[in-house]
């Protein structure tokens, strides 16, 4: 892992493009599978520029370093992984960011912002794990958790780890909050008006906990990356496809509660993830 | 006279003079506040000093192997005698009957095994000794420190006079001699006298109130770890039979007949004395019960003293079981341990009780570790025990002085305790955050463990989840530390200056030693295993790396500074802002948190934590967890013999 002031600036760039990209199509094909037509490409980040020019209302001051530190770590685990760094860090250090996005929410008063705030912490109860499995499946295939390493492997992993692929789409739509995982805050207004763990966040602090989630989405995605060798289209077909699955899944799915989304990631998840890693672990 | 000799003696006898002197002078206050300072600051300099001399190993002088012998004798006697005393005292049949077990073990040992008086084993300062020198005399003095106003506070909350505080420090420093005893001698029987010690002084120390909760808890503490020493009398008999000798290192070193399972059995009861000290399941009772404890005597149980004896012994005999059906065992029930607790954890709000629970759940990883006894999981299980140690003292201790303040260790209640207790809220956050986060050492520990532990599927699929919980537990805690009502800017609270001279310390030391940590672990902890086990961790460009991982600590950590201030910088400007209620459906009054109701009432708002305890309450994971262990524990018996 060498890099310079470029690498990182590039770095930066490539993950809010990525992950701005994501979101603004993901409003596209959401409109179209709703018979509208949807906003523009790119009304993610005007939202995003229009939010930051508004006046800081503060609940809570705390809640300012919260967001703060939230889009800090969201936007160095991902430069980690550009960076290739080793896997477990990513994961711990992006772990920060959920951490401080959640204890910001538990710092207001309101009501909404608590139940969010738990059911985000029970939507990382649900992943967090999964994620870690996968992990030590790439382990167990190749030998190391290092980025360089698995970027570089020269066979797909999709074939030794297909559950393992199964599982990290699931740890997807968990962390993208999509339905029926969309507990802690939820685009779709039909399903929700309050949103959620962000409730109490607004103006600028709403702006920099939607660019941490661009970035967390751009990590998430960038993840499927590791399953196919290569600098061709394969590798990055495999993120957009199993980006598509989660969209058309959150539009054919209403939210579902917290215990069968913890029910359904510690067993069908873990399952899965238990039967594949044997196998490796054979092989 | 030899510094080595002279600093190793220190060590030992000091806390025996300075908890005679507590008992016999401590009726003045001033008194009793010297010879708690003097004492604990004399053992930080010898520890430090210790640390300058090691490695090295002294002989017991045969001159000296009589008296010594015969004051082992005596004490072994006076131990039992007071266990004795007690259990009839309180008419408890199962410490009656585990004391006389002990007692009838010990008098076949000494009678008739160790009759050809083999060689005893010395003193020995290795790295692991030193490290645990370390963490028992500095961790151990700073909280003894902190005791001294936490007591005073404590004596006039509940009007006790005359004061029991001569007894109280008597016992705590004898606890840090007893520790330190146990952790430089090398002798088996040796160790077994300061081990029950130990037991002796945390009956004394949870059942300190007299309250009739206090007696109960400690009377369950006694009996529990009474079968810790049978189990450990037991085990050195059969390491005696199985060797021939009572040095540790010769007993682990001596040659094994094939077939012979004396030696596994041995390793598997000592084993088993460790899992009840360090409180693993199904003997977690005796530790929640401590609880009733004035805070300090949890802060010393948990962090520098009891319950590390069990991680650090099992350390010890650990190249004696690499590969082995013993390690998968321990490697298993450590992780279940890691896995249970954490559950346990998230079920309670008891701030106290969710710190006793983390603390079995670190324990269990560091039993995983030892289990899986491969270079890099000993690694990890070193340095865990060392910042579990600072940290856990410094989060107890932080709780303790919360509890004295708002005289409730609920989390419910520490609602908007950044108000009111400003600086003690931020050293708790950080100690959380350095409990779970990057760039820290806690977490530091948890990549290697996970790395050293990723082969071994059951136990990495338990640390999986495990590690999920406890960061919903503690993240749960920090919100909680800042939330609404939140007064103006910061105005630090009044504490008595020992109170933060000891938070201070540990927060400060342990954020030091984080950044420091790939260098602790080149030049300190890894040389332990080096010998036996090679090094598998190099320091590159101020991080760590491994064949198969890196962890850019310094990198991180600056970045972690340079992140925090420009947090800081977005929380001062916060300050500054408009300010407005949380959100209500816009029915809020304007007044604190309350909305408009009907006819046009003010109701407020209460929100509370999810603890789930359907799913993770006591009662219901309580059955499941202590049959999860036990069968874990017939499990690691039960393959040995």
């Amino acid at each position: 892992m060498s890099f310079g002031a470029l690498h990182v600036l590039g770095g930066l760039a490539g993950g809010l493009l990525v992950g701005f990209l994501a979101a603004g199509l993901d409003r596209i094909l959401t409109a179209r599978l709703q018979s509208r037509i949807g906003p523009p490409l790119l009304q993610p980040v005007y939202d995003v520029v229009k939010l930051l020019g508004k006046e800081a209302l503060i609940v809570n001051a705390w809640q300012a370093f919260c967001a703060c530190t939230t889009l800090l770590t969201a936007a160095l685990a991902w430069l980690l992984f550009v960076l290739q760094s080793d896997l477990l860090l990513v994961f711990f250090v992006q772990a920060v960011g959920a951490v401080f996005l959640v204890v910001g929410a538990l710092a207001s008063g309101s009501p909404y912002s608590h139940i969010g705030a738990h059911r985000e912490l029970l939507q990382m109860l649900s992943y967090e794990p999964l994620l870690i499995l996968v992990f030590i499946g790439m382990y167990l295939e190749t030998g190391s958790f290092r980025l360089e390493v698995l970027f570089a492997w020269p066979r797909p992993l999709l074939w030794r780890m297909p559950f393992l692929f199964l599982v990290l789409a699931f740890a997807l739509g968990i962390k993208m909050r999509k339905s029926p995982f969309d507990l802690s805050a939820c685009h779709h207004a039909h399903q929700e008006l309050v949103r959620g763990v962000l409730t109490d966040y607004s103006g600028p602090l709403l702006a920099l906990t939607e660019i941490a989630h661009v970035f967390e989405v751009a990590l998430m995605l960038g993840l499927f990356t590791l399953f196919w060798p290569g600098g061709g289209v394969g590798r990055f077909l495999l993120p957009v496809a199993v980006w598509a699955l989660v969209i058309g899944v959150d539009n054919a799915t209403s939210r579902s509660n917290w215990r069968w989304m913890l029910g359904t990631a510690w067993g069908l998840g873990l399952g899965l993830a238990i039967v594949n890693l044997v196998w490796i672990g054979q092989g | 006279m030899d510094p080595r000799v002279l600093w190793t003696v220190v060590l030992m006898l000091a806390p025996f003079a300075g908890a005679a002197s507590c008992v016999f002078l401590g009726r003045s206050p001033s008194a009793r506040r010297a010879v708690v300072l003097a004492t604990g600051a004399l053992l930080i300099a010898a520890a430090l000093a210790l640390l300058g001399e090691a490695p090295f190993r002294l002989e017991i002088h045969p001159g000296l192997r009589a008296p010594l012998g015969i004051t082992l004798m005596a004490a072994d006697a006076a131990l039992l005698a007071a266990f004795l005393y007690y259990g009839a005292k309180y008419r408890h049949a199962g410490i009656l009957l585990l004391t006389l077990l002990q007692a009838a073990g010990l008098a076949v040992f000494k009678g008739v095994l160790t009759h050809s008086a083999a060689a005893p084993g010395g003193i020995v300062v290795d790295g692991l000794a030193c490290l645990m020198v370390l963490v028992v005399s500095i961790v151990g003095a700073l909280i003894c420190f902190q005791a001294l106003p936490y007591m005073d506070n404590h004596e006039r909350h509940y009007g006790v006079s005359p004061s029991r505080q001569p007894r109280f420090f008597g016992v705590m420093l004898l606890f840090l001699g007893a520790m330190n005893g146990f952790v430089l001698f090398h002798d088996l029987s040796f160790l077994y006298v300061f081990f029950e010690l130990t037991t002796l002084c945390s009956f004394l120390l949870i059942g300190h109130d007299r309250t009739h909760l206090a007696v109960r808890n400690a009377l369950r503490a006694l009996w529990m770890n009474s079968l810790g020493g049978v189990a450990f009398v037991l085990g050195m008999i059969e390491a005696f039979r199985s060797s021939g000798t009572l040095d540790l290192a010769g007993a682990l070193a001596a040659p094994r007949l094939e077939g012979d399972a004396t030696y596994f059995v041995a390793l598997a009861l000592l084993g088993i004395a460790c899992l009840v000290k360090s409180a693993q399941f199904p003997f977690q009772g005796w530790l929640l019960g401590a609880m009733v404890a004035p805070t300090p005597v949890s802060a010393l149980l948990h962090s520098s003293t009891m319950v590390k004896i069990g991680v650090y012994f099992l350390l010890r005999l650990a190249p004696g079981f690499p590969g082995s059906f013993l390690g998968q065992a321990l490697a298993l029930a450590g992780s279940f341990g890691f896995l249970a607790a954490a559950g346990l954890a998230v079920g309670q709000s008891n701030g106290k009780k969710v710190l006793a629970y983390s603390t079995i759940s670190n324990l269990g990883l560091m039993f995983a570790c030892i289990g899986v006894n491969t270079g890099s999981a000993l690694l990890a299980a070193t340095l865990l025990l060392a910042f579990h140690a600072v940290l856990k003292a410094m989060l107890f201790l932080s709780v303790g002085a919360i509890e004295q303040h708002i005289e409730s260790r609920d989390i419910e209640d520490m609602r908007g305790l950044y108000t009111t207790m400003p600086l003690t809220a931020l050293i708790t956050l950080a100690g959380v955050v350095m409990m779970i986060l990057p760039p820290f050492g806690v977490l530091l520990g948890k990549w290697m463990a996970i790395e050293a532990v990723a082969r071994h599927l059951p136990a990495v699929v338990m640390i999986a989840l495990g590690s999920a919980l406890t960061v919903l537990y503690w993240a749960r805690w920090a919100g909680t530390l800042l939330s609404d009502p939140l007064g103006g800017r910061f105005h630090a609270e009044r504490q008595p200056a020992l109170t933060w001279i000891a938070l201070g310390s540990l927060g400060l030391g342990a954020a030091a030693l984080s950044v420091a940590a790939p260098w602790i672990v080149e030049r300190g902890l890894a040389p332990i295993w080096h010998p036996a086990y090679g090094t598998a961790y190099a320091v590159v460009a101020g991080g760590l790396e491994s064949a198969t991982g890196a962890f850019a600590v310094l990198p991180l950590s600056l970045a972690a500074a340079c992140g925090l201030a420009l947090s800081a910088f977005a929380l001062h400007r916060a300050f500054g802002a408009r300010r407005v209620p949380p959100y209500l459906s816009g029915l809020q009054t304007g007044e604190g948190a309350s909305f408009r109701g009907p006819l046009q009432q003010a109701v407020r708002v209460a929100a509370r934590n999810y603890y789930l305890d359907r799913l993770f309450g006591e009662d219901r994971l309580n059955p499941w967890v202590n049959l999860g262990g036990a069968i874990l524990l017939t499990l690691i018996l039960g393959g040995v013999l």
